[in-house]
């Protein structure tokens, strides 16, 4: 309410105040900057890089309107290669897809060589793309897959038929990756940036290898099912015949040693028959008469027809008492 | 600013209270203003992560916070939070019943195994940020980061074994090499990530290849079948030849004990019979032989008894007795 009744009197230098106000406040802002805790920042002046590089986050300052801040990342960047079609030193097609991490390591430099990201990639793109050519062109595909020389784990009867060893590499993955790495750096040496970390992603058949791979992984395992299924047969036929073997043992066996029982029963039989009849002549002369008697007994029935004269003994008397 | 002029617009009369106090009324506002862009809430499973000028400042606990307004900013992270990322299949739906899709993830989970065969590897990684700070700062798109290191590792991994390690034992093997491979990378990357768990889900031979495996695993069951069946066989039979050898030795064993025990009971009769006999070998023989004779006779069909003179007949009777034998 105050500046009501002196108002009528200073409005222009309320204007001039204003004004004063927002030229201090656009020189205050433009001569202060945020760097963000991703990020760092060369200072140029009129397109010219001043001073060293601002890498820790914070307010900093620099002169208004003639210089200007250019921010750059100072967080690892990727970089994701195209898959490539690259053949192996066995003649082998694939499909290569790496990725690598890399950084802004000199930001000056950076700026000076690259410009900007884009440009980074595209400089990316041709050195990591013909290094991983080079060295996948250079080695046999195992080399590229295999990282060790470590023993399989066997799994199993599956495993014992198709083979559960790999061969012995020389190189391997991880050797490969950092060959690639340092010559990668090398050449990105004066780019201002560092590649920290570059890696093999998925390495892949192209199409017709792909297909030929699965036609020999089938035929590996066709060969397996019959391998099993002939084993299957086999083993049954040899139970079959140890049945049919031990059946017959079993029984020839059994045979042969009730034979010689019975004929050791015989035999002992015989002995003693012997030792009875065979004592004396009037023995023998006995058990002849006996055993006739004995046969006549069981012998006789009533269709026998005996015919006797009365000159026998049993009869001699029926023509007279003398 | 000539107060009166307020007038001209026939402002309401008990609009013109408010407008009198405008200053309490901004005043007002600004409060509620910075209010609101001080405090702030921070979830059980988060933290806050402040930065001053884009100059990292401190990190928040979960509760109500205050921060200094415009001059600084927040960040949530949470990092209580188990997250997932899926490598060759994609939750559609989750739930009870969570829909998966393959889609077009093929180029994920399909690798190459160290026998140079192909396998068909879906996998799960479980994480939590564990850096806040790392994970905002240190690199940029970390998710996209430990996609990366998540499938390079896997491979490398795969690479190094035979397709039948990947498919039937390696799996707990290999789940753990990974997750130790992926950490590694994760904090040689400062990522500030803390790998929880990988899970490999399905691991497959690749499609076109399955009916082949499939066809693997027929053929050793039908092997077990085929054995399985002859042993059956083959116990059905020799248990019972067992029993049938040792029936065949009883009975022999029968008969010898029968055959010398008559034939002793037979010389011990016989011997008792000639003891007596020597005694008067005449009569005893001639009394043996007439009992015999009475004891048969009776049961004799036909006697015919013959002098000398009647020898003739014999032959006549001989053909009457022939046929009466053929027409019985």
């Amino acid at each position: 309410m105050k500046t009501k009744n002196h108002g009528e009197m200073k409005p222009k230098k309320i204007i001039i105040t204003i004004t004063v106000a927002i030229v201090a406040l656009i020189l205050i802002l433009d001569c202060t900057f945020i760097v963000k805790e991703s990020e760092q920042v060369i200072i140029t002046q009129f397109g010219k890089p001043v001073g060293n590089p601002k890498t820790t986050a914070g307010l900093k300052v620099k002169l208004p309107f003639v210089q200007k801040p250019n921010y750059f990342e100072k967080r690892f960047l990727e970089w994701d290669g195209d898959p490539n079609q690259v053949p192996t030193l066995d003649k082998k097609f694939i499909f290569v897809d790496a990725y690598a991490r890399w950084q802004i390591s000199d930001p000056l430099q950076f700026f000076k060589r690259l410009t900007n990201e884009r440009g980074a990639q595209s400089r990316l793109d041709d050195i990591l793309d013909g290094e991983t050519r080079d060295y996948i062109a250079s080695h046999d595909l195992e080399e590229a897959v295999r990282s060790s020389n470590r023993t399989p784990i066997p799994s199993g009867t599956i495993g014992e038929e198709v083979g559960d060893t790999l061969s012995d590499i020389t190189t391997g993955r991880q050797k490969i990756q950092s060959m690639i790495l340092k010559s990668a750096n090398q050449r990105a040496s004066d780019l201002g940036i560092v590649i920290l970390d570059f890696r093999l992603k998925r390495l892949n058949y192209v199409e017709d290898v792909r297909v030929q791979v699965y036609e020999r992984m089938k035929s590996e395992r066709f060969r397996i099912a019959e391998k099993f299924r002939s084993e299957g047969q086999g083993e049954a036929s040899r139970i079959n015949g140890e049945k049919e073997k031990d059946l017959k043992t079993i029984q020839s066996e059994a045979f042969r040693t009730a034979e010689g029982i019975r004929g050791k029963a015989d035999a002992r039989a015989t002995s003693v028959y012997a030792g009875a009849y065979n004592q004396s002549a009037a023995a023998r002369n006995l058990y002849s008469f006996a055993k006739s008697m004995e046969t006549f007994e069981k012998t006789f029935d009533s269709t026998t027809t005996v015919i006797l004269s009365t000159k026998s003994e049993l009869y001699k008397y029926l023509i007279g008492p003398d | 600013m000539d107060y009166n002029q307020f007038g001209n617009f026939n402002v309401p009369p008990q609009w013109k209270k408010y407008l009198k106090n405008y200053r309490r009324i901004l005043l007002g506002i600004l409060v509620v203003f910075l209010l609101l862009t001080s405090l702030f809430q921070i979830e059980p499973e988060e933290v806050g992560v402040i930065t001053r000028f884009g100059r990292y400042i401190r990190t928040v606990e979960p509760g109500l916070n205050m921060k200094i307004p415009v001059l600084e900013r927040l960040y949530k992270v949470a990092v209580e939070r188990q997250q997932k990322e899926e490598f060759g299949f994609r939750t559609v739906t989750p739930g009870i019943q969570t829909v998966y899709t393959k889609g077009d993830t093929e180029n994920e989970s399909l690798m190459l195994t160290g026998d140079l065969n192909l396998a068909d590897v879906e996998w799960v990684v479980q994480y939590r940020i564990d850096n806040p700070y790392n994970f905002l700062f240190k690199v940029r798109d970390p998710i996209n980061t430990l996609r990366d290191i998540s499938e390079a590792a896997m491979r490398q991994t795969v690479g190094d074994r035979t397709v039948n390690e990947v498919l039937t034992v390696g799996r707990a093997e290999i789940s753990n090499s990974v997750q130790t491979v992926i950490q590694d990378l994760c904090n040689e990357y400062l990522l500030g990530i803390k790998i929880e768990q990988v899970v490999l889900q399905d691991v497959n031979p690749p499609d076109p290849v399955k009916d082949a495996f499939n066809a693997v695993n027929q053929a050793q069951q039908e092997k077990e079948t085929l054995i399985n069946q002859a042993r059956s066989e083959y116990n059905k039979v020799i248990p019972r030849a067992r029993g049938q050898a040792d029936e065949t030795i009883q009975m022999a064993e029968g008969y010898a004990a029968e055959r010398v025990n008559n034939a002793l009971g037979e010389a011990t009769r016989f011997d008792a019979l000639y003891k007596e006999y020597i005694k008067a070998p005449d009569v005893t023989k001639r009394r043996i032989y007439l009992e015999t004779m009475t004891s048969v006779l009776p049961r004799v069909g036909n006697k015919i008894i013959t002098d000398d003179k009647g020898n003739n007949i014999l032959p006549l009777l001989q053909m009457q007795l022939n046929e009466n034998q053929k027409s019985r």
